[in-house]
């Protein structure tokens, strides 16, 4: 088989930190290669490199017999790779048609696009898609995600792409979709065209992949035909060894219940939630993206209040229709995007640290800066903030100590209920152990927590009891002593395994 | 937005004023005197007051078009309310004021709770509230206004113009409260980046709703001092003020796209547009002449500070 | 205003309905159009007479043509607060050549050749001095009013000869700004929709990271449509500058928030994006027909405006409530 598309020795950096050191990679004609890897081990960037977004450090890319050091995203899909992005890349204003032709539409007379000619190629393309029933007119903003996505394929397509690189493609299908775009993958496949696949899906990956490269912290682990490994050398080759001594979870009395959550509903995402939260207890939620754990916390902090059901706050019922409401309750959320919902970047420490408590560092209406600075530097040397000091604009921070900073600003308003959504997401590893190290004393000091973690080692080493979501409904809950990476990994994954390996 | 950096802009800015003071003054020996510059004050008046609460609305990271129109209807309803309705002058004074504030609300309304982009919402009330002032009044104006009125507009108080006092006491209130308080801080924060503010628990829709008020009820102030100040009302007042002040707000270091500016940047881009009005007039600069400088250094100082700040924002 | 209610998620359609879907806003405003006709000729029958439809249209032709333009530069996500300015100071050109001597094309080719270069800089300044469009137009609106008021000194050109005189002249009975509104907006639509060029600005306005992605090269297309709409704003200005014998230095308040309002309420969404010419043609043909509207039922022309406004208001907040709509079934 002829190698499409080969990286050599490829690094690269942001901002100082390193997410991708001398990786090697490359993918055959006609074969499904998966690039698995946990959030942050470097799949996107690796991706992204081969479709011309970003251009590495150092390293070659070569396509064909053809050896670039970096690529414009004309040159990529002029070497014949097309990407379909998680996040679809599409105008949602525009029909499907202009969509598909967008950029490389075919000419008629007078140099002017041939809109005949194009739908008659799409309906083409989305027949050969398996996908009749999508009109080639309506727009794309109209779609649901899973024809959204068979757009994007067609575009791929439409460009003679030879190698079609996919970024969790089944991350928000529902199981028949899934399935559909399956064959479809299998026919492209057949066809000769190489497939990248990421995804963190196991079922998927033995049921479509011919080869399997494992990407850690930036790093390459390994690149293995599939037939040579199991779930569990996956696993292990995902998160290494280390589970036990990097996330030390210290005792801590377990005291009476703060939040009470019963049948918990918002839209298809959180579906009828139940559990309780305790004094000085971890509790991990694992689960896939897409699972609705994101979702859960935005709803127990009122961003996107409940359909139904019911939540008691310290043997209070409440109903939370706004963040405001939820941190007046005690309710604190460091969320998942810390650039865009944890922090206003151009702003300094002491602006952000006070954000979310302004009332405690003013007079009145007044703002006290030096109550502010004080603040802030008490919050820096309590949370270990490596920073010139208060008055230093968070966007200039490192991930670990941006991180410290939300962490600093929700700690200000005394919450009884601390909801962290991958709280060390992006994060190198001796920040990391300082967050863990963070949470473990403020669960000992009777905080209650909730962690949201797509890293397994995390969740086992954290968590007093871990909830599983799958589908938006919680799959399993499990406690320390029974978490093993075979039990949440089968509980996250094998309630959706089920519709795949058919 | 580091201090350091807002103070460079606002530095450059007022050098700019100064050289500008200096270059007019050596021009035209009548520039220079108290009787020229308080006059100046007079005139500047109107836009600095709108401009003001302009730049909290562009700190939001919104606009505000509307705010001449608003003027345009707040003085006829000040005529309409005084001669039409028989009220009293300082009840329809007061009920002027009010109609101003309400129209700035109904923006704020349009642009919370339907998430109309601000551009548009205050484009549309543009076209209806001037068109509102022109249906009451017919073309009518309203003149005649009692003697005590016109202290407002052309009266002293302690040898200093009306008019000045209340821009400098608004424009004083306004830097302390964009600059030492929790509303001023909610303001930046809500430009800079709404979805964190909003996660933080602040309300910024009502932060929102309470300048788009502020900036109708600045408006209206306005009317009420231009009416004062040339002794009648008609429906085209203040036609094409939110262009200038948005140009003063821009001038002074306010970034369009939010988070970033200063009331002291304002008022000195206030200052340095009437002084380059006045003094190239005084020069012998045609008066629309000086417009042209006007928009050149508007777009050169814009394009100098991006210049300066292409820094890790991107 | 009730075409909304047209079930969007059939999977296979009809030409009717995709028509329909496609061109709403069109639609909406074609038919507030007709029905405006109807009622005001019920009215008073006079309102239908053929020379009154002509000069309803004809007078504000100028302001379709430059709508072209601005529907453009809205689509790609930008703004021109400074056309009405360059309408005025480009009439001032084009009259001061005509009475001067030179040939009438001279005189009509240039405001369409200065309306390109002026505003090939103000796109420039945008795209490569990463100046806010909004922010550029605004100092561009200073520079050409002034400019325009200092260099005549407020005086008006009279004199024309009378061949300059376009938009007086008539082809089959139709005057040539209603020709000229028709055939630059099914001119611009076909290129808009047909080249890819056209498909390029919807692209950059809707989403540049896509678009940049696809290869698009972004600041090169900002320069050029702000070039484009600059020579269309010329050919505006010949509309509107060969209406009377003289030409004024100054140019209808408001001009350029007139024209953003046309595109705007003719389905041009301010986000980018999103929109056609033809919509905004039918709005500024609205815009007049209201006004003569008003006048032939006897209410005042004074309360014009504030119809207007509260149209545009209408027409955003029925955008917004669907764009609303659409998000939140596509994240559900």
């Amino acid at each position: 088989m002829t190698v499409e598309v080969r990286l050599e020795r490829v690094s690269k950096s942001f901002g100082g930190v390193r997410v991708l050191r001398d990786v090697d990679f490359d993918v055959r004609a006609g074969e499904v290669h998966a690039l698995l890897g946990e959030n942050g081990a470097g799949k996107s960037t690796l991706i992204k490199i081969i479709a011309g977004v970003h251009a590495p450090d150092t390293g070659l890319i070569h396509i064909g017999d053809q050896q670039f050091r970096a690529l414009s995203p004309r040159e990529a899909r002029k070497g014949g790779i097309a990407t379909v992005y998680q996040e679809l890349l599409l105008f949602p204003e525009l029909t499907v048609t202009e969509n598909i032709f967008l950029g490389n539409a075919p000419r008629g007379r007078l140099n002017m696009l041939d809109w005949q000619q194009m739908r008659r190629r799409a309906r083409q393309l989305l027949d050969s898609l398996d996908s009749p029933d999508l009109d080639v007119d309506a727009k794309v903003g109209s779609l649901s995600v899973a024809n959204r996505q068979r757009v994007e394929i067609a575009k791929a397509l439409s460009q003679d792409a030879r190698v079609v690189i996919m970024d969790e493609p089944t991350a928000a299908l529902a199981d028949a979709d899934v399935e559909r775009l399956m064959a479809v993958i299998k026919r492209l496949r057949e066809r000769g065209v190489a497939i990248i696949y990421v995804s963190h899906k196991l079922p998927e990956i033995f049921a479509l992949a011919d080869r399997v490269t494992v990407l850690r912290d930036g790093a390459l682990i390994g690149t293995r035909p599939i037939a040579e490994v199991t779930e569990q050398t996956l696993v292990a080759m995902m998160v290494g060894r280390e589970i036990d001594h990097m996330f030390p979870k210290a005792e801590a009395a377990i005291g009476e219940t703060i939040l009470k959550v019963r049948n918990l509903s918002y839209g298809q995402r959180v579906k009828d939630i139940s559990f309780d939260l305790r004094r000085g207890e971890i509790v991990g939620v694992a689960g896939l993206v897409g699972a609705g754990r994101t979702e859960l916390a935005l709803t127990i902090f009122g961003i996107t209040p409940a359909d139904s059901g019911t939540i008691e706050v310290d043997g209070k019922p409440v109903r939370i229709l706004s963040p405001r409401q939820a941190r007046n309750l005690g309710i604190a959320y460091v969320p998942e995007d810390r650039g865009l919902q944890g922090l206003v970047r151009p702003m300094t420490i002491a602006q952000n640290t006070s954000m979310a408590a302004l009332r405690h560092v003013a007079s009145g209406i007044f703002i006290s800066l030096t109550r502010e600075a004080r603040q802030a530097v008490e919050a820096i040397a309590s949370l270990g903030v490596r920073a010139r000091g208060p008055d230093q604009v968070v966007a200039q921070l490192s991930g670990g100590n941006q991180q410290k900073v939300v962490l600093g600003k929700w700690l200000e308003t005394h919450p009884l209920i601390l909801i962290m959504d991958e709280p060390t997401r992006g994060i190198d590893v001796g920040a990391k152990a300082e967050i863990h190290a963070l949470m473990s004393r403020l669960a000992k000091e009777g905080m209650a927590i909730l962690m949201i973690s797509s890293e397994l080692p995390e969740v086992l080493g954290m968590s007093d009891r871990i909830l599983v979501m799958h589908g938006g409904r919680l799959a399993a809950t499990i406690d320390r002593a029974d978490a093993t990476p075979e039990t949440v990994g089968a509980a996250m994954t094998q309630a959706g395994a089920a519709g795949v390996a058919a | 937005m580091t201090i350091k950096k807002l103070l460079r802009h606002e530095t450059i800015l007022a050098v700019l004023v100064v050289l500008a003071l200096i270059v007019l003054a050596a021009q035209s020996p009548r520039f220079f005197t108290v009787d020229n510059l308080l006059n100046q004050g007079r005139l500047m008046t109107e836009v600095g007051l709108i401009a003001i609460v302009m730049t909290f609305v562009i700190v939001t990271g919104g606009i505000d078009l509307s705010v001449g129109s608003i003027l345009g209807m707040s003085a006829i309803m000040l005529g309409v309310f005084w001669k039409n309705f028989g009220l009293p002058l300082e009840l329809a004074i007061f009920l002027a004021l009010m109609v101003g504030t309400l129209a700035g609300l109904f923006n704020g309304l349009i642009i919370t709770r339907f998430k109309v982009p601000p551009l548009i919402a205050t484009l549309g009330t543009l076209a209806l509230y001037r068109g509102i002032a022109e249906g009451v009044s017919q073309a009518r104006s309203v003149r005649g206004y009692p003697d005590w009125f016109y202290v407002l507009g052309q009266g002293q108080v302690l040898g200093v113009p009306t008019q000045l006092w209340l821009l400098g006491i608004v424009a004083v209130v306004a830097a302390v409260i964009l600059g030492m308080t929790t509303w001023g801080r909610m303001t930046y924060a809500t430009g800079s980046n709404e979805t964190a503010a909003r996660f933080s628990g602040l309300r910024v829709d009502r932060v929102k709703l309470l300048i788009y008020s502020a900036s109708g009820f600045a408006a209206a102030l306005a009317a009420v001092i231009f009416v004062s100040r040339v002794s009648t009302t008609r429906s085209d007042m203040g036609t094409g003020v939110e262009l200038d002040a948005i140009t003063a707000v821009v001038l002074g270091g306010t970034s369009i796209f939010g988070g970033r500016g200063t009331i002291i940047g304002t008022l000195l881009g206030l200052i340095l547009i009437q002084a380059l009005k006045n003094g190239l007039s005084l020069a012998g600069v045609k008066s629309d002449g000086t417009i042209v400088l006007i928009g050149a250094v508007l777009i050169l100082t814009i394009l100098i500070s991006n210049l300066f700040h292409r820094d890790g924002t991107r | 205003m009730s075409v909304e209610a047209a079930p969007a998620f059939r999977p296979r359609r009809s030409g009717l309905t995709r028509f329909v879907s496609a061109y709403g806003q069109e639609i909406v405003i074609a038919c507030a159009i007709l029905i405006l006709f109807a009622v005001v000729s019920l009215i008073n029958p006079r309102f239908l007479g053929a020379n009154n439809l002509n000069t309803i249209i004809s007078g504000n032709a100028y302001i379709a043509v430059a709508a072209i333009g601005m529907s453009m530069i809205i689509i790609t996500g930008n703004i021109d607060v400074s056309v009405g300015a360059l309408i005025g100071v480009l009439a001032t050109i084009s009259g001061t050549l005509a009475v001067a001597g030179y040939p009438v094309w001279v005189a009509w080719g240039a405001p369409i050749l200065a309306g390109a270069a002026i505003n090939a800089v103000v796109g420039a300044l945008v795209a490569y001095g990463k100046i806010p469009s909004i922010v550029v137009t605004l100092g561009m609106l200073s520079i050409l009013r002034g400019g325009l008021v200092s260099i005549t000194g407020g005086a008006w050109i009279s004199n024309l000869p009378p061949d300059f005189l376009l938009a007086q002249q008539r082809l089959l009975g139709v005057p040539a700004p209603v020709w000229f509104m028709v055939i630059c907006t099914v001119i611009a639509f076909l290129w808009m929709r047909y080249s890819a060029f056209g498909r390029s600005l919807y692209a950059i306005g809707g989403n540049s990271e896509a678009a940049r992605a696809a290869g698009i090269p972004i600041e090169r297309r900002i320069v050029e449509v702000f070039a484009i709409h600059g020579a269309i704003a010329g050919v505006a200005t010949i509309l509107f500058a060969t209406q009377l014998q003289i030409i004024q230095s100054t140019v209808p308040p408001n001009l350029e928030l007139t024209i953003i309002t046309a595109s705007v309420i003719g389905g041009v969404s301010i986000l980018g994006g999103t929109g056609t010419v033809i919509g905004s043609t039918l709005a500024a043909i609205l815009f007049s027909a209201i006004g003569a509207g008003l006048i032939f039922v006897n209410v005042s022309a004074y309360w014009l405006r504030a119809v207007i406004g509260l149209l545009i208001l209408i027409t955003v907040l029925i955008d917004m409530l669907r764009r609303n709509r659409e998000t939140r079934q596509a994240s559900r």
